[in-house]
């Protein structure tokens, strides 16, 4: 398996990020793994990456429910910023309300991004398949 | 003698006779003449003497010629109307009355001859009968018939069209008595017997509308005068008429029983029902439209407009739909109108106008049906509201649903995680850190738990009721409660309300709000000044508003404002917050029918308007 460079984790819940930590850690082989608590320190870590040329995270979990910053209005940003590399966004959430749905499938047409909807927990057995960058 | 009849003292006297007088002898020779007769015939004067009458009036007529032989036998004449033509003249009619003519001896000499014009009475006869006939069809065309009563012979006439209204033969000979039997049993009879009554003994005229009983047994209205006849003062009969009116009678009662039943329809319309004129004055309302009116007779609204009653802007709105439909003559149908009257009563009516026209099509006015629908419109509020009502309490509950579904789900799922990890953990010590976790994650859900049962609580508890409660007495034990924390954090609380504003609040959810506000206002202080909180009342639609204003950090609303209230939603990277105060303080603020609004400028400050309904 190819080694991933960059992963984001941006979810408010340190036992969340403990998790996907975790089972990344037994599942894929990458470089480096950045979390942030919202959107808007995940987006200032991007501005931050893009500015000193470095390398764009190529899998970014996201959360929905975040204070300051939430999942939507971090990809309302995300998606226009100039990066042309096709990245791998898997929202990470517990909503199971219907308009949550409908506003991936919104933002997932708009984008050139790969962005998939997946609801807590996520499984042992499924994160390695989520991992993979996207082509 | 008679050769010297010139000098004839006796013709000296004829001739000056007052009367058209002339005397014949035996051979119907004029003899002597006077100046009258002369010239009633129009003879040349002196060549009438001495010649024959036959000569003098050439187409004498049999009778007359009989007349003159008859008086010669001595027999008087019978007065004969004769006719000739004098000249161009039209004919010219005298009347001649001849008389034998005597000597002393009582010898018959000859014939007296007296004529008299009556050319103008024979031509005033077509006259009379041209009356007659004008009255008799008159008489028949406007079913009048007459009588007489002869008092003295006790006989009573009747002309032809009496008896065609009587339906009697016309041999029939009426007679007093049957004159009063043809009227009907009751009011009809007991009146004309009083009227002839009156009639015959004090001479007062009668016109009465009465029933008859024809021969034939037919029912029939009538109307008879009377009026008595006077000789020397003497009453000596009755004159009168009978008019047939039946049709008449029972056209108008028909057309009577029409209206009646017209107006009775009209008046018992569950509806307003009014008829105006051009100028738009009502010529007829109802007994609805009276009752809006506030009135109890139709009269007191007659003539009168919609100026009259209703407030001076609702009447001009009305008079330019009755122009408009009066002018393209195009009904205005269930329009739903609004009237207010003077007194400010307002009442909703579903009204249509419709355009009369008259008998040449020309409009003459409208007509006007008002449904009142207020009961309705009241009820369509009603239903508004609830719906509404319903609505809310449904958003609210879909969004609790999600509050309940997305924070618990979020920690049954770290549970689920952890527990999967734990199971697989060989590492005693990451597996401690699991069992920790575990136990928060725990905490984390019972507080969540808590929370959302707090809320369900708050939208639940119809029981609590809402008290009269002195606002500021309340801030001021708020304030006592939070005196450590206030202190502690610098506060500075600015309080211009007056003690006097009273507010309808549960106690409990008062203290709650108050607390909450307060402790977010401290905070999201700024960290360049100690907080001040400045509260101030105020009044409006029945609401009683408290506004609290913060110097703090303030908030991007147009970015947070419809989560600012939301559960567990925090804005700033504030370790305490948790968000669920302004949760919590705006379901008690609703459920206690009030509302709040928020203004902000970031880096300012913040002032929330709680308004506290009025109403219970």
């Amino acid at each position: 398996m190819k080694i991933i460079n960059s992963i984001f984790i941006i979810d408010d819940d340190p036992i969340t990020v403990f998790g996907i930590r975790k089972m990344l850690d037994r599942t894929v082989e990458f470089n480096t793994i950045s979390t942030y608590g919202n959107g808007k320190l995940a987006l200032d870590g991007i501005l931050k990456v893009l500015k000193n040329g470095k390398a764009i995270p190529e899998v970014i979990f996201l959360d929905i429910n975040m204070p300051i910053m939430d999942g939507w209005q971090f990809l309302e940003e995300f998606i226009v910023l100039p990066i042309e590399e096709k990245v791998r966004i898997n929202i990470v959430t517990s909503s199971i309300d219907p308009a949550d749905y409908e506003n991936w499938g919104h933002y997932n047409d708009k984008s050139h991004h790969l962005i998939t909807f997946n609801t807590k927990p996520i499984k042992c057995s499924e994160i390695a398949a989520i991992t993979k960058p996207a082509e | 003698m008679l050769k010297s009849s010139q000098i004839d003292p006796n013709n000296y006297l004829i001739k000056q006779l007052p009367k058209a007088t002339a005397f014949l002898n035996k051979k119907l020779e004029v003899i002597y003449a006077s100046d009258q007769w002369i010239e009633d015939f129009e003879f040349s004067n002196g060549k009438v003497i001495g010649k024959k009458i036959g000569e003098l009036l050439t187409h004498l007529s049999k009778d007359l010629q009989k007349d003159f032989k008859d008086c010669l036998k001595g027999n008087n004449g019978s007065g004969i109307k004769e006719c000739y033509n004098v000249k161009d003249n039209p004919k010219k009619w005298n009347e001649w009355t001849n008389i034998p003519w005597y000597d002393e001896k009582e010898n018959i000499i000859g014939v007296i001859v007296q004529t008299e014009s009556i050319t103008q009475k024979i031509n005033n006869i077509p006259n009379i009968e041209r009356l007659q006939l004008l009255i008799e069809e008159k008489s028949s065309n406007s079913s009048i018939g007459s009588w007489q009563y002869d008092a003295e012979l006790n006989s009573l006439w009747w002309c032809e069209m009496s008896k065609q209204i009587h339906e009697v033969p016309k041999d029939f000979a009426p007679k007093i008595e049957t004159f009063i039997d043809f009227f009907k049993e009751g009011h009809s009879k007991n009146t004309i017997s009083m009227a002839f009554f009156e009639a015959s003994e004090k001479g007062i005229s009668w016109k009465e509308e009465l029933q008859i009983v024809t021969e034939k047994g037919n029912e029939k209205w009538i109307i008879t005068t009377g009026k008595p006849i006077y000789k020397n003062d003497k009453c000596i009969g009755l004159v009168g008429t009978f008019q047939d009116i039946n049709e008449q009678v029972i056209t108008n009662k028909k057309t009577e029983e029409n209206e009646l039943l017209l107006r009775t329809l009209i008046d018992s319309l569950p509806m307003n029902v009014f008829v105006k004129d051009l100028d738009s004055r009502k010529i007829l309302v109802n007994k609805s439209e009276l009752n809006f009116l506030g009135l109890k007779h139709e009269s007191e609204a007659l003539g009168k407009t919609d100026f009259d009653f209703l407030n001076k802007k609702n009447a001009q709105i009305g008079r330019e739909e009755d122009i408009m439909v009066m002018e393209n003559g195009i009904p205005m149908l269930k329009k739903e109108t609004t009237n207010i009257k003077k007194d400010g009563t307002t009442t909703s009516f579903l009204t249509s106008k419709i355009p009369i026209k008259g008998a040449n099509g020309k409009i003459t006015g409208l007509v006007g049906l008002s449904l009142d629908i207020s009961d309705l419109k009241k009820k369509e509020e009603e239903l508004k509201n609830l719906i509404n009502v319903t609505s809310l309490q449904n958003k609210k509950l879909v969004n609790f649903a999600h509050i309940v579904s997305h924070n618990l789900r979020s920690h049954t799922a770290n549970f689920s995680m952890l527990l999967e990890f734990l199971v697989s953990e060989k590492d005693e010590e990451e597996k401690q850190n699991l069992i920790n976790m575990l136990v928060e994650a725990s905490d984390h859900l019972l507080e969540t738990l808590n929370n959302l049962n707090e809320v369900v609580v708050i939208n639940t508890n119809v029981n609590l009721k809402k008290q009269n409660i002195c606002l500021n007495k309340k801030i001021k034990s708020v304030e006592k409660n939070l005196s450590v924390f206030l202190k502690n954090k610098n506060v500075n609380i600015i309080n211009n309300i007056g003690d006097n504003v009273k507010i309808k609040a549960i106690p409990a959810y008062l203290d709650s709000i108050l607390t909450n506000f307060f402790t977010n206002s401290v905070m999201y202080k700024s960290p360049d000044r100690d907080p001040i909180i400045k509260l101030s009342s105020s009044s409006e639609n029945g609401y009683t508003i408290l506004s609290i204003s913060d110097n703090g950090l303030g908030i991007d609303l147009k970015k947070y404002g419809d989560k600012l209230f939301g559960m567990y939603k925090t804005f700033h990277n504030n370790p305490d917050a948790k968000g669920i105060g302004l949760f919590l303080a705006k379901n008690q603020i609703e459920a206690m029918n009030g509302k709040i609004t928020t203004s902000s400028e970031v880096g300012k400050g913040t002032t929330f308007n709680i308004h506290f309904n009025e109403n219970n």
